[in-house]
């Protein structure tokens, strides 16, 4: 992971410089407020010598610029900090949409994948502006704290270099460890919620219907218990953290009282110097107050970079887009001898055999799991087949049961079907898809959503656009209530008329429709 | 409250042993300062009492940090646990309600409340603080130094004054640039959710291009907003740093005029800060505040909405019928027209009854209000009690398990043999009842399902239900199997009311009613 934040770091145009600045800024805001304390307890006791007031004007100039350039370099700071990192946020994005746009993602079961790597990119700013600035400022102030006590007390400086170590790195390391065992603990536990509640959900009329809702209740309040006391471990520990940082700043006053009274007795340590070593590390320990959140951000942040970084170091599969295809005065779909499957994986079926002319409709059934879609992103040529032969003669569409609806105008979502439609391309590619919507209109997830039905139908008026002569279907019933399905059905034989239609499908429905019926499990 | 007071006393207690052990040290020692030399009075006072009082007192705030941190969990598991149970028992309370997908569901459940740990064990906690450690506090710098108290008393009240203000003069700014911002922040999402529909159009390495631009834009709104909105922060920082830092050359003035002595400032200053840490720290944790509130709504919006969806099986169905509607109509909420007006039917024992109509009309609306789902805005409903009801919807909810689990949610009691002979009947006698079933029904296809969920209303009326209600049963089905469905229904002899437009369907029928009628 240091390595992908190294990579994009040197890829940011004075990446480096930007991150010691912030760490410098936040370094110097808190190092304001150590100081703030420091100077005024020697600013106090000066002042109880009662000399001439123009001795103490130095002092109290300096307690007021500290006053106000604690707020000053935070400020800064978290603007440098956020520039660098949101710069390092767009790069990972960047890099991360290239690497999956150039491998076939058609027919991978890869889960919920694409939505976790929104979310695991966006680590990248955390990482900077959560954990590296505090933690590196957080060396700079020990360091630079210890160095100045160190000059007037020796083991008064290494107690306060003692117990930071014990507060901003023990603690928050004891912390981190024992909250990320938590989290894997609760993991399950928390899937089994999700499980119930998940169900619940989806069950709920059949439940109610058949009076098991109390029942299902009862399931929800065992999960949920069983979750409650694995968080009640979790927050046990947490307190301990926070009570260590305590005990870490009362031994840092306490050495500073201590070792400084004995230096003052000893006439090596002037008196004034004692309100200095004894409340400077009262300041110091409360820069540490957040670096237990920051060591758990660090846990979080590292598993999903992590995980972004196996994205990325995973080989390419397949083209990714689909070629450009011309239009074909004879256009068709013919397979031969035709073993699917994914590169690198055992093959899904082997042996086909399939011709499909314009105007015909042919199914291709199957149970899930068989390479329904495998032999789609085949036909399309996303990915080679394994063995036999392709041939698709003309400009080639495929609608899928799951075409996203992108969060912009109709219109531009019918316009990925052809980049350059005219307005009149548009509206004619709707009316023939049968879909009633003014193509100005939102859509998406900033816009209104579609029903099943409407996404279906916007990803026909796509291909309906774009002039295919050969169509693949893919489940195109699947999720749609009965009469729904029907109507769609009947309107894309309708629309695709003139074109050479492959349907994959388990819906006997659809297969009824069709000309003719080739089974992929045998 | 208890715990905040008690870590207020001790802060007091901390910063008066402190002043006064160094102040004590101070005197003891001779002043080295050659202009004014002050001999030291020789008297140094005892460490050990002082070093033991601090430990206490520092061990007894490490002991109140541990005890906060567990008495907020405890406090935030419980409010967790009572919202997923009631929102969840609202779900089930209104069936038909999927306003909130299962997906927001799930995720209100789980993720979604934990927003309201930091709630209870940041936020709270440093409200009751920012309330009761400026009080005691404050009374003590008070009974020190009267000056002193009146500058905390001027400034602390100008923290949340200022960041009113400030908060007042950017909102309008930041909620149009937030609204960017977060369309922005929202294209990279989308574009990789679109990611395999981009593919298939041979449009996705085209779309990097776009995708650049859009994030350049996005990480210049997003500092545009940020420096608006740090701005509050700057603000808090600097009054409370400001505050402290004026308040110590100010009493080092006074000490230098003999106008208090240096136990009394030391005292002061060591206060000072702890005075206005609470009220800071309440600015840090606003964020959870925030997260948990947003929690929170979200919860009491599910909770609040059931529309009083209790079954109105009130009426009793005239004298020789099972079932009957009369003057039926439902609008849903937020819509302009009824789903379905002025439906009057009524069902004999053993009858069949078909529903049909144009796609839209309402034939579900009265299937869901004949099986208590829903309470119509117009009309009565006259429906036997739920245990005498056999239902099946349109797309029939499947619990982990297996096959029979599910077939067995009809009539628990239900042989071995009365499960495989149902799923027989309902048209499916290849499936084998010990067949696991996945979330969502994974495994079974959607014709599947709804066989499965047929044979679940097969067993109930096997275990004495009377009355049969079920949603385009023989979609995805071929004909011979449609044939085999209708004529189990048929045996069953109990009174059916099917939702339907298929012909075979309504040719089997005893009557027909139409719903909606041509639009």
């Amino acid at each position: 992971m240091t390595a992908l934040v190294v990579k994009l770091l040197k890829d940011t145009p004075s990446g480096w410089a930007r991150v010691a600045l912030a760490i410098l800024l936040a370094g110097l805001a808190s190092m304001s407020s150590v100081a703030l304390m420091g100077v005024s307890g020697w600013l106090l006791s000066r002042a109880a010598e009662h000399p001439p007031v123009m001795y103490l004007t130095a002092a109290a100039v300096l307690v007021r610029a500290f006053g106000i350039t604690r707020g000053v370099f935070r400020y800064c700071e978290r603007l440098v900090g956020h520039a660098v990192g949101l710069r390092l946020q767009s790069a990972l994005r960047l890099e991360t949409y290239a690497t999956l746009a150039r491998t076939t993602l058609l027919g991978r079961r890869r889960g919920d994948l694409l939505t976790r790597i929104v979310a695991d990119v966006d680590a990248v700013l955390d990482l900077v502006v959560r954990v590296l600035l505090p933690f590196a400022s957080g060396v700079f102030v020990i360091g630079a704290t210890t160095l100045v006590l160190g000059v007037f007390s020796w083991p008064a400086a290494l107690a306060v270099l003692a117990s930071a170590l014990l507060a901003g790195a023990l603690a928050p390391w004891l912390a981190a460890r024992l909250s990320a065992r938590a989290d894997a603990a609760s993991v399950p536990a928390r899937g089994a919620l999700a499980n119930v509640v998940h169900e619940l959900s989806r069950t709920a009329p059949d439940l109610v219907a058949h009076g098991a809702d109390a029942a299902a209740l009862d399931r929800l309040a065992a999960a949920d218990a069983r979750l409650a006391a694995i968080d009640a471990r979790a927050a046990w520990t947490r307190g301990l953290a926070t009570g260590v940082q305590t005990l870490a700043a009362g031994l840092a006053v306490i050495t500073g009282l201590w070792f400084g009274t004995q230096a003052v007795r000893a006439g090596t340590l002037d008196h004034t110097m004692l309100a200095v070593l004894t409340l400077t590390p009262l300041a110091l320990h409360e820069v540490f107050n957040d670096f237990t959140k920051a060591a758990q951000t660090w846990t979080r942040a590292r598993v999903a970079l992590e995980r972004v970084q196996e994205v990325l170091a995973e080989p390419a599969i397949g083209s990714g887009d689909k070629e450009a295809s011309a239009p074909a005065a004879s256009p068709h779909l013919a397979v031969a001898g035709l073993t699917i499957g994914w590169p690198g994986a055992v093959p899904l079926a082997s042996g086909l055999d399939l011709r499909v002319d314009p105007g015909e409709m042919v199914a291709v059934v199957g149970p899930s799991g068989v390479g329904k879609t495998t032999l789609a992103a085949t036909v399309l040529g996303l990915i080679p087949p394994v063995a036999g032969t392709v041939d698709v003669s003309g400009t080639i569409g495929y609608l899928a049961q799951d075409t996203h609806v992108f969060s912009t105008s109709v219109a531009e979502n019918v316009r990925i079907g052809r980049r350059d439609a005219t307005d009149a391309d548009v509206t004619d590619a709707l009316a023939r898809a049968r879909l009633d919507l003014d193509p100005a209109r939102l859509v998406g997830e900033m816009g209104t959503a579609l029903s099943g039905g409407e996404q279906r139908r916007l990803g026909l008026a796509r291909i309906l656009v774009g002039d295919a002569q050969v169509l693949v279907l893919d489940e195109p019933t699947e999720h749609l209530d009965p009469e729904t399905a029907d109507a769609l059905l009947d309107d894309i034989r309708a629309a695709a008329a003139s074109m050479a239609v492959l349907v994959v499908t388990h819906d006997p429905g659809v297969v009824a429709r069709c000309d003719r019926v080739v089974d992929l499990s045998r | 409250m208890a715990i905040g007071s008690l870590v207020a006393v001790l802060t007091v207690a901390q910063a008066w042993v402190l002043s006064r052990a160094i102040a004590g040290v101070f005197d003891a020692a001779p002043g080295l300062d050659y202009l004014t030399p002050t001999p030291g009075t020789g008297a140094w006072p005892a460490l050990g009492p002082v070093i033991a009082t601090l430990a206490a007192i520092f061990a007894g705030k490490a002991l109140l940090g541990w005890l906060n941190t567990l008495l907020a969990h405890r406090a935030a598991a419980a409010v967790k646990s009572r919202f997923r149970r009631d929102i969840m028992a609202a779900r089930l309370a209104d069936p038909l309600n999927e306003k909130t997908s299962t997906a927001g569901l799930v995720n209100l459940v789980t993720v979604g409340l934990d927003a309201l740990d930091g709630f209870y064990s940041k936020y709270l906690p440093q409200l009751v603080l920012a309330i009761t450690v400026p009080v005691i506090v404050g009374v003590a710098v008070l009974t020190a130094d009267l000056t002193s108290a009146v500058i905390v008393a001027l400034t602390l009240p100008l923290i949340p004054v200022f960041m009113m203000l400030v908060g007042w003069t950017t909102e309008a700014r930041t909620a149009r640039r937030w609204h960017l911002q977060q369309r922005l922040a929202r294209h990279f999402a989308d574009l990789v959710a679109g990611l395999p529909t981009l593919q298939v159009f041979g449009r996705a390495k085209a779309q990097a291009i776009g995708l650049r631009k859009t994030e350049d834009a996005h990480r210049g709104e997003t500092m545009g907003t940020l420096r608006i909105s740090f701005l509050s922060a700057l603000v808090l920082e600097l009054l409370a740093t400001l505050s402290v830092a004026v308040m110590a050359v100010t009493i080092g003035f006074r000490v230098v005029h003999h106008e208090i002595d240096l136990t009394t400032a030391l005292f002061v200053l060591i206060l000072a800060p702890e005075v206005f840490l609470p009220v800071r720290q309440v600015g840090v944790h606003y964020h959870d505040a925030a997260d948990g509130m947003a929690a929170a709504q979200q919860a009491f919006d599910l909770i609040g909405e059931p529309e009083a969806a209790a079954p109105t099986a009130s009426a009793t169905p005239p004298a020789g019928t099972v079932l009957a509607v009369d003057g039926l109509g439902h609008t849903y909420p937020d819509a302009a027209a009824p789903a379905v007006s002025d439906v009057t039917f009524a069902v004999a024992p053993g009858e069949f009854v078909v529903l049909t109509g144009p796609s839209g009309g309402g034939k579900t609306t009265v299937l869901n209000a004949l099986a208590g789902f829903l309470s119509p805005t117009l009309g009565t409903v006259a429906a036997p009690a739920r245990a005498r009801v056999a239902h099946v919807g349109q797309n029939p909810g499947m619990l982990a398990g297996t096959i029979a689990d599910n077939v067995r949610l009809g009539a628990p009691q239900a042989s071995d043999a009365a499960v495989a002979d149902a799923l027989a009947r309902a048209g499916a006698p290849g499936l084998d009842p010990a067949r696991p079933v996945g979330d969502d029904g994974e495994g079974l296809s959607a014709g599947e399902r709804r066989r499965v969920a047929t044979a679940r209303a097969l067993v109930r009326i096997d275990a004495g239900a009377d009355v049969l209600l079920l949603d385009e049963p023989t979609a995805g089905l071929d004909a011979d199997a449609e044939e085999t469905l209708l004529r189990s229904i048929r045996a069953t002899g109990v009174a059916a009311v099917v939702v339907s437009h298929r012909a075979a369907v309504l040719a089997a029928a005893d009557r027909v009613v139409t719903i909606g009628g041509p639009r």
